[in-house]
């Protein structure tokens, strides 16, 4: 299992009545990767990764995990796998969280016990505590610590530190990244939090209304997406082409505006049009990706 | 990097044992507080029919409670199980169809452990009261009726529950439902209606309706009937088991919702 991707989907759709919550998803995860998945409320994040974990059927397309079908090979597929769902619910609320850990390790042979103590000690979790009485922020501790208990091939991570506070949330990317160099994962994190994984993503994948609109390396990110500040001519106007991209005259003298696509090309073809670029910036991972989400993306 | 290795299924017994402990983990407060309920009420007894002197029979088949521990105890297997959603349990590395009969039968342990602990002191009492554990109208065959009773009505109700997404409301949908038919067919006279409320008997109080599967039809005649207890054990066991499989089935890895 080395090389390739780690996660696929092909085509995968799905429609809940008459929305589309994915249409025809194409997702390569290499493996090694810190693949970020982005996009807004409803584009169809959760639902890539619950029809990863088979918790959602797709209506059509399929899904693997290191080769595996997600379908046919359901739980073969799951056992490579560490999951932290979106909503923080166990099912097991009347479990002490100590008995919740024993519980999910006898699931997988590879658990590592004193791996998942020292990662319940470093998220401050009591394991002689309830699962129901725990808040959300506490529950999500305790997925994550159910979710790397195991050293899984790839994690699936649902909006993972959605409900910590600031200091335990820069605790569990250092976890994340601690993780990372000794145990060889592929993780798959679907966030709104793109601004925290700067360090860590070097993938992106972006979701808007279903469709994976954008899919590339962080590198590859970063020289697609720019920042142009470009001089005008009074009254000039960006030629049909240049609107397209997303460019739009505002009577000033200099604009700037976040333009994707190849930088020659369109620095060409501003050029040709009449105006003058002055500078080109990278943008940061987080601006690069909502470059992608943005249907107006002048600056 | 290392290249990563691939992680294995686990083994069907530690699943089971897993669902074991699991089902058997209940909440600390209730359970301690009904445990003392349980003893204490059992105490008493004892201690009652110690005192009054009365000697007390084994009448394995007259213990008609078990079927019904039987026909609620899916409810506490599967408590905080989300059985049709994105549940826990179906996260877990294990085919799903496979997953859902170990929850059943984790419950089916501990509720054949419970039936036996009842059953060994509902016959030390009657030793302890000096009774006779053979009682003439009882053969030692129907010592098995505690325990096939509340088999068949557990493999039942967990089938009805792994098959429709809200128990509670088909429940009381269908008593409504019946409420309401039987009225209309009553004020209409209708045959059909004689014709289903014959049915309906006929599964209770038949030969091989619940009566025989729960008492050896002791409530409905004098002795108990060994012949028509085994049929309806077997024909009960038999559809419970074949409506289990069909539900859990519901819940396959490949099934197209």
């Amino acid at each position: 299992m080395s090389g390739g991707n780690a996660v696929t989907t092909h085509g995968i759709s799905k429609r809940y009545g008459r929305e589309t919550a994915l249409d025809g998803v194409n997702l390569r995860v290499p493996e090694g990767a810190v693949y970020v998945l982005v996009g807004a409320n409803g584009a169809g994040k959760s639902t890539t990764l619950k029809v990863l974990m088979n918790l959602e059927r797709a209506d059509a397309g399929t899904a693997e995990i290191h080769g595996l079908d997600t379908v046919r090979r359901g739980p073969e597929a799951r056992a490579q796998v560490g999951y932290v769902p979106e909503r923080p619910d166990h099912g097991y609320r009347w479990m002490m969280c100590r008995g919740l850990l024993k519980h999910v390790a006898a699931y997988y042979p590879t658990w590592d016990h004193p791996y998942a103590d020292r990662l319940s000690l470093a998220f401050g979790l009591r394991l002689d505590r309830q699962v129901a009485t725990l808040s959300k922020g506490e529950s999500r501790r305790l997925q994550l610590v159910l979710a790397l208990g195991h050293r899984p091939p790839v994690l699936l991570l649902d909006e993972p530190t959605d409900g910590l506070d600031p200091v335990v949330r820069s605790r569990t990317l250092s976890l994340l990244a601690e993780h990372l160099a000794d145990t060889p994962t592929t993780i798959l994190i679907s966030t709104h939090h793109i601004h925290e994984l700067e360090s860590l993503a070097d993938h992106v994948g972006v979701l808007r209304d279903g469709r994976l609109v954008a899919q590339m390396s962080r590198d590859e990110l970063q020289r697609t997406v720019g920042r142009y500040r470009v001089e005008i001519p009074m009254g000039w106007q960006a030629t049909r082409e240049l609107q397209v991209a997303g460019v739009r005259a505002n009577g000033v003298r200099e604009a700037q505006w976040t333009l994707v696509g190849d930088q020659r090309e369109l620095i060409d073809r501003l050029t040709l049009a009449g105006a003058h670029v002055r500078e080109v910036q990278p943008l940061a991972l987080a601006d690069a990706a909502l470059a992608f989400l943005e249907h107006e993306v002048t600056r | 990097m290392t290249s990563t290795t691939f992680h294995l299924t686990p083994r069907t017994r530690d699943v089971l044992v897993a669902q074991i402990r699991a089902a058997g983990l209940p909440p600390r407060g209730p359970f301690l507080a009904a445990t003392a309920v349980v003893v204490l009420a059992m105490l008493l007894i004892t201690i009652q029919s110690l005192n009054t002197g009365e000697v007390i029979a084994f009448h394995p088949e007259h213990q008609m409670w078990s079927g019904i521990v039987g026909l609620l105890l899916p409810i506490w297997v599967w408590r905080g199980e989300e059985r049709f959603g994105a549940s826990f349990l179906w996260t877990l590395p294990v085919d799903r169809w496979r997953h859902a009969l170990a929850k059943v039968f984790a419950g089916w342990v501990w509720l054949m452990g419970g039936v036996a602990l009842f059953v060994l002191w509902s016959l030390a009492l009657t030793l302890l009261s000096g009774g006779n554990i053979l009682a003439e109208e009882t053969l030692p065959l129907l010592w098995l009726a505690p325990f096939t009773s509340p088999t068949a009505t557990y493999l039942l109700a967990s089938a009805f529950g792994l098959a429709t997404r809200h128990p509670l409301r088909w429940i009381v949908g269908s008593v409504i439902g019946f409420f309401i038919v039987s009225r209309v067919g009553e004020v209409v006279n209708a045959m059909w209606l004689r014709s289903v409320l014959a049915l309906l008997e006929s599964l209770v109080e038949g030969p091989y309706g619940l009566d025989a599967l729960l008492t050896a039809r002791t409530t409905s005649q004098a002795l108990p009937d060994v012949g028509q207890w085994a049929t309806a054990t077997l024909l009960w066991t038999g559809t419970g088991l074949v409506t289990l499989w069909a539900a859990a089935s519901r819940h396959r890895e490949s099934r197209r919702a």
